[in-house]
């Protein structure tokens, strides 16, 4: 056994707590986790289904916490699990598993599958077998403070560039600031409207807000490859640079990891709660539209409907608010099939598009988006997560679907009244 | 007139009318060309700058652009090379040459910044700062059109 291989298993064992032995010793092989699975009910292949990219960690918990198990161990009936499995076994957990947890909310005996690949993960990074994209990612992030090697420089140059485009000044380190802003990697790269948006609406709320240059950026990379030291060090980062600035409340952008991986897994990575809030910015934005400080006016024009992330509405509850926030500026708006919590991944989360050979799987895996969308009719498609836009750019213009890919909170921002006052509409 | 800043700048492209609009856009976008080598652009840029372009050329330019903008975004978690992504801000400028005007849009403008970012995209790739003079550049354009 190798020494990365000796202490992968190792890792897997103590990974192996009270709700994982539950969750296999409960597992019904009904088979339903599979029809839940993009990729298995687009490719049709069996190794695509959830519960079996678990096997690896199935055969340790049972060799190791079994009675049966640890008797075939003694007697050599039941091998160790080997690198070559594991390596074997790479591409099922993570090219074809976007955590989106759509098998743990449809398994009759309550398994969370999610968690479960996670924890496999944690093991398989150990033992070498994470994905070349996703180490870089996570080496960037822990090294330069963002997975694609963003540095402050080009924040600011993406600040400059907002000023010029709206007139408004983007704030950075302000002590005592309400809100501090975070954004993902794409959105400085990708998105700039995004942060102009932000600028836009904070102004017309009135809220004082800040960007932190020691902690700008969302995402978590250690959440993906599953190593929790690295997603710790980076919620971490947030956390100093919140506290540092004295701000009430943290915004996690249009990012769906980095919401879940912030707010519901933060305060348990680093070991105590957050002195600060922390919100999703669709949460910020409804929160303003209940208190009367989002005002807008006009509508689309278009038939509109909405891609949920998976991470805000399924793992992190964010389900109603961006209906709510549709409203006000969509009169024509129609939802997918299976909406909400139910929705199909992009096919794109969990780390996929950071790994390349899961590319042409990951167009596969689309086609279940495509018939969605094409079951709507819908002429333009929002969404509220920076991967899923560019995953679903990718996959529309692959299947040469001329359908536009919008941010919610730009979408919202391109209708506020500016220089709002008393006398305008409110919805 | 001379415009030499950005009031001045948006000021004017306000003034235009929808071709005139696509046309000036699409000179921005041309003035960042040299970063990209996809042909594509300079063909949908071409198509952009004829005020005699049929809707259907033009809807043909901008499933190009389009196409190019797509390729070159960098996706999530990969290691950004600022070179692609000043192409993907060359498609945007493109691409809002190209966009069906909505009410209340400034193709222009918009054309004018991302070529702003294509700029700032090579500046970092080549690590000399994000400073650049692409705004002064796109001033001069602005005050030679005008002129036309």
């Amino acid at each position: 056994m190798s020494a990365s291989l000796d202490k992968g298993i190792s890792v897997l064992k103590e990974m192996i707590d009270a709700p994982i032995a539950s969750y296999f010793s409960s597992c019904v092989h009904c088979g339903l986790c599979a029809e839940a699975c993009l990729f298995y009910t687009e490719t049709g292949d069996p190794k695509y289904t959830p519960i079996y990219k678990l096997e690896p960690l199935r055969r340790v918990y049972k060799q190791e916490y079994t009675l049966l198990g640890r008797l075939g161990k003694m007697l050599g009936l039941f091998k160790p699990v080997t690198d070559e499995e594991l390596e074997e076994w790479k591409p099922l957990v993570y090219d074809s598993c976007t955590l989106c947890g759509r098998c743990s909310l449809v398994c009759p005996v309550g398994n969370d599958i999610v968690y479960m690949v996670r924890k496999l993960r944690e093991g398989m990074a150990v033992s070498g077998h994470a994905p070349e994209g996703l180490i870089g990612a996570s080496k960037r992030a822990v090294e330069i403070g963002s997975p694609m090697g963003v540095k402050l420089p080009a924040v600011k140059a993406q600040m400059k560039h907002v000023q010029q485009d709206t007139g408004i000044e983007i704030p950075l380190d302000v002590v005592g600031a309400e809100y501090m802003v975070l954004m993902s990697s794409m959105e400085i790269i990708n998105f700039p409207e995004y942060l102009g948006a932000i600028a836009r609406i904070m102004k017309q709320a009135g809220k004082s807000w800040t960007l932190c240059s020691e902690a700008f950026e969302a995402t978590n990379s250690g959440i993906q490859i599953g190593v929790s030291d690295i997603a710790a060090t980076l919620v971490q980062r947030i956390v100093d640079g919140a506290e540092k600035l004295k701000v009430k409340t943290v915004i996690s952008p249009e990012c769906g990891h980095a919401y879940t991986a912030l707010r519901w897994e933060g305060p348990n990575l680093v070991g105590r709660a957050y002195s600060f809030e922390v919100l999703h910015i669709l949460e910020v934005l409804d929160g303003f539209r209940n208190e009367g400080l989002l005002k807008t006016t006009g509508f689309e024009d278009e038939l509109l409907t909405f891609h949920d992330p998976c991470q805000l509405v399924r793992r992190g509850g964010v389900l109603e608010q961006p209906r709510t926030l549709l409203k006000m500026v969509a009169k024509n708006y129609v939802e997918m099939s299976d909406p909400g919590k139910m929705n199909w991944c992009c096919g794109g989360g969990g780390g996929v598009s950071a790994i390349e050979e899961a590319e042409a799987l990951r167009l596969t895996a689309f086609k279940v988006k495509k018939t969605q969308l094409e079951e709507t009719g819908a002429k333009t498609l929002v969404t509220a997560c920076a991967n899923c836009r560019i995953v679903l750019e990718e996959g529309l213009e692959h299947y040469k679907m001329d359908i536009p890919v919008v941010g919610l909170t730009e979408t919202i921002a391109k209708h506020l009244v500016e220089g709002a006052s008393d006398e305008h509409q409110q919805r | 007139m001379n415009i030499s800043n950005d009031n001045e700048f948006k000021a004017a492209l306000g003034k235009l009318a929808g071709v005139r609009q696509r046309q000036i856009a699409a000179r921005f976008a041309e003035s960042v060309l040299a970063l990209c080598t996809d042909h594509r652009l300079k063909t949908a840029i071409d198509s952009a700058k004829r005020a005699d372009v049929t809707r259907d050329e033009l809807a043909a330019a901008f499933q190009s652009a389009k196409a190019v903008s797509v390729d070159s975004y960098t996706q999530c978690g990969h290691d950004c090379n600022w070179n692609n992504q000043a192409v993907h801000f060359v498609a945007q400028a493109v691409l809002a040459a190209l966009k069906p005007a909505e009410p209340g849009s400034s193709p222009a403008w918009d054309a004018a910044m991302h070529a702003r970012m294509a700029r700032t995209c090579e500046r970092i790739a080549n690590g000399d700062g994000t400073d650049n003079t692409e705004a002064a550049a796109q001033y001069r354009i602005l005050t030679e059109f005008l002129k036309v």
